[in-house]
């Protein structure tokens, strides 16, 4: 079993871009840096829409909705550029990154006039509703219902675990529309719920890490119009599984804690201790190649290529990495007590903070169990 | 087809004929394997990397990494890479070409330094190498591998070359090279076990802890495969040592998890002499360890790092390629 991660080069363009990218971040230091390079952690609606106005959002879309036509490589430039910055992206990543392309793809002509500009624009921001109180990884067992009344949907169910959708305007809600049947997969369907509009109840979950990001949303007798339905009614399972793909290759995968790595070098100094320079070493060698294999895949999916068990063993890869940084960047680094208040705060802040959020980082967009699942079924085992 | 597709496809047919366990289990008792060696030369991949054969040094890299899919019994880094090293600057050397580390006035660890008639002793953080035209074996030692470690002195006939890409950075390479063919096979093995061997009434294969095991040996393989490559395209670079050094660490990380996690999936049968296992774990074992394990290559590239600063970090990784 060959798996082939190619080596790709981005071209000079993105020296430019990427330098552009750099000029903007530096512009804009009262935006960040966040203590860590999350991406799920800093909702900044004035900062996506600065995004938004330099065409940094959408950037792969057709000029017509919005977008820049641009390569999945210069995307790529500019959200590692900013997650490696600690810049505040959430209010328009799952937009960017999920929702927009699914659209695109998928959706009605009808739809992406009227939806994709704003994202695009860095205004219009939406959450993913896949997960149930009783779905999580099985996915397919979702009961959130839309029973089709006229000219409208009638929804009934819960969804949980919804990222932003206290602060978002829409929400893609995977349901059924017609009776579990011995195919699980068919009669699933996604509609597009407005957060703000349609009368679902929106209710913040604190997490462990004292943030309030994700939320329930209880729908009772919520009727949404029948044409927020995307793509055909029915279809839901195979564009659920297309929109996952896109959703785990990218450089959020593996620099969620990138910031940690920064403190630590900043306050190993300029003549860290062997121990130290081996961690940081160590750390840096992960980095360097989980970014070469996420702009093969990048590659790929430019190519039209189908990236399911790629984007899986970089996301299984990051995923895992992202939690080891932490634990190698404190067994290194110095007797916080001994070090100037600047520096412990720093340090600390940024090691804490994402320490707390690490738990997070096997478990959305799809849990370590499932990605080795299909990684299995790429190398023929199931 | 490119040059570098031809290479691997022609060494991949060469080896699949020529490289068995037999072989494998000869060498490891002291055989020197005469027969591939002919083969290898009939075919002129002794001459890779020489400008007149149409190849390049990077082209040498991938043939070691073929090498390293069949465990080829051979020391074939240090006659590809001794040859590059000669080309221009001293005469050619008919004989078996070795590469070893320099003390003084040994060279150890130097494989096959037994037969060797020219070997190069590399030094640390030194563009020089070493010539010993007639070395003299004083003892003959193994690796891990059972595969031919040999301290020689320099002997009568010795000189100095310079290079330009630093040699104990290459000799690094060529054992991550080595490593990523290596780690494949070992994936493929443990595939190809699961597959057959059954437990409970089915292939052991269809229980989710052995597919779970074996997605984190191909997500290391498959990582180890771009860490290599990046070595081999920062040759030439003023990135090349750093650049070798993230390859090495990184490769020599996946090592010690795939080595474990397949020895683990062929249970008591990979543990056997029997079994072709061993003769690609103990040389990831062997490797991993030579020419700077994975903690001397992290403190190097970590120290270029920190010498940087923690603002400029980022645009040391956020590379082109």
């Amino acid at each position: 079993m060959m798996l082939q991660f190619d080596r790709v080069e981005l071209d000079s363009e993105s020296d430019a871009l990427r330098h552009h990218v750099r000029d903007f971040i530096a512009d804009n230091k009262d935006h960040l840096p966040q203590p860590n390079s999350d991406f799920v952690t800093g909702h900044d609606a004035e900062f996506s829409r600065k995004l938004g106005a330099k065409g940094w959002i959408g950037m792969t879309w057709p000029t017509q909705y919005g977008g820049g036509e641009k390569s999945n490589f210069a995307r790529l430039v500019v959200t590692e550029e900013l997650l490696a910055a600690g810049a505040p992206v959430s209010a328009h990543w799952i937009a960017d990154r999920q929702s927009g392309p699914l659209l695109l793809r998928f959706g009605t002509e009808q739809q992406r006039q009227q939806y994709l500009p704003g994202i695009a624009s860095g205004e219009s921001y939406f959450s993913i509703g896949m997960s149930e109180p009783d779905t999580g990884s099985d996915l397919a067992s979702v009961r959130t219902t839309a029973t089709a009344e006229g000219d409208a949907y009638r929804i009934n169910g819960t969804k949980i675990w919804t990222t932003d959708a206290h602060r978002n305007h829409y929400m893609i809600c995977l349901v059924r529309t017609e009776a579990a049947t011995e195919n699980r997969h068919a009669g699933l369907s996604q509609i597009i719920v407005d957060l703000k509009n349609d009368g679902a109840q929106v209710r913040p979950i604190a997490n462990m890490a004292g943030g309030e990001d994700f939320n329930e949303v209880v729908f009772d007798n919520v009727l949404v119009p029948k044409d927020r339905v995307v793509g055909e009614p029915g279809n839901g399972w195979a564009q659920v599984t297309s929109e996952l793909a896109y959703e785990r290759s990218g450089p959020e995968r593996f620099l969620s804690a990138y910031r940690v790595f920064v403190e630590l070098v900043r306050i190993c100094g300029c003549e860290p201790t062997s121990e130290q320079s081996a961690a940081i070493g160590r750390i840096a060698s992960h980095f360097m190649t989980l970014r070469r294999m996420s702009i093969s895949v990048a590659g790929m999916l430019e190519q039209g290529k189908d990236v399911v068990v790629e984007a899986a063993l970089v996301k299984e890869l990051g995923n895992n990495f992202e939690k080891l940084l932490p634990e190698i960047a404190r067994s290194v680094a110095p007797d916080l007590s001994l070090e100037s208040p600047e520096a412990q705060r720093l340090f600390r802040q940024t090691f804490e903070e994402t320490m707390l959020l690490s738990p997070s980082f096997t478990l959305r967009g799809g849990t370590r169990e499932i990605l080795r699942g299909v990684i299995a079924r790429g190398l023929g085992l199931r | 087809m490119n040059t570098q597709q031809l290479i691997e496809d022609t060494a991949t047919k060469i080896f699949s004929d020529h490289c068995d366990k037999a072989l494998l289990d000869r060498c490891e008792q002291g055989d020197f394997a005469d027969d591939l060696w002919q083969q290898i030369i009939a075919n002129g991949f002794h001459q890779l990397g020489d400008a007149a054969s149409g190849t390049t040094l990077a082209d040498i890299f991938a043939f070691l990494k073929v090498c390293g899919r069949f465990a080829v019994p051979l020391p074939m880094a240090e006659m590809l890479l001794g040859h590059s090293w000669a080309a221009g600057q001293l005469a050619p050397c008919e004989g078996l070409v070795s590469i070893g580390r320099q003390r003084g006035d040994q060279i150890i660890h130097v494989p096959w330094g037994r037969r060797a008639q020219r070997i190069f002793g590399v030094e640390e953080h030194s563009l020089a190498v070493c010539v010993a035209d007639a070395p003299v074996c004083v003892q003959e030692g193994n690796n891990m591998a059972a595969e031919a470690r040999d301290t020689v002195e320099l002997g009568s006939a010795t000189q100095q070359i310079t290079l330009s890409d630093d040699p104990f950075a290459q000799m690094a390479l060529a054992r991550t090279n080595l490593m990523a063919g290596t780690l494949q096979s070992t994936l493929d093995l443990g595939l190809q076990f699961a597959a057959e061997r059954e437990q409970f009434g089915r292939s052991i294969s269809k229980f989710q802890a052995i597919q779970h095991s074996l997605a984190v040996v191909a997500a290391e393989v498959a990582a180890a495969q771009r860490a290599a490559d990046a070595g081999v395209d920062a040759l030439g670079t003023d990135r090349f040592i750093a650049e070798v050094a993230a390859s090495k660490a990184r490769v020599g990380e996946a090592v010690g998890i795939v080595a474990e996690q397949v020895h683990q999936v062929h249970g008591a049968m990979g543990f056997t002499h029997e079994h072709r296992l061993h003769h690609f774990t103990r040389r990831l074992w062997a490797w991993r360890d030579e020419w700077g394990n994975e903690t001397y290559w992290q403190r190097v590239l970590g120290a270029r790092i920190a010498g940087l600063g923690a603002d400029q970090a980022w645009g040391f990784i956020a590379t082109r390629g």
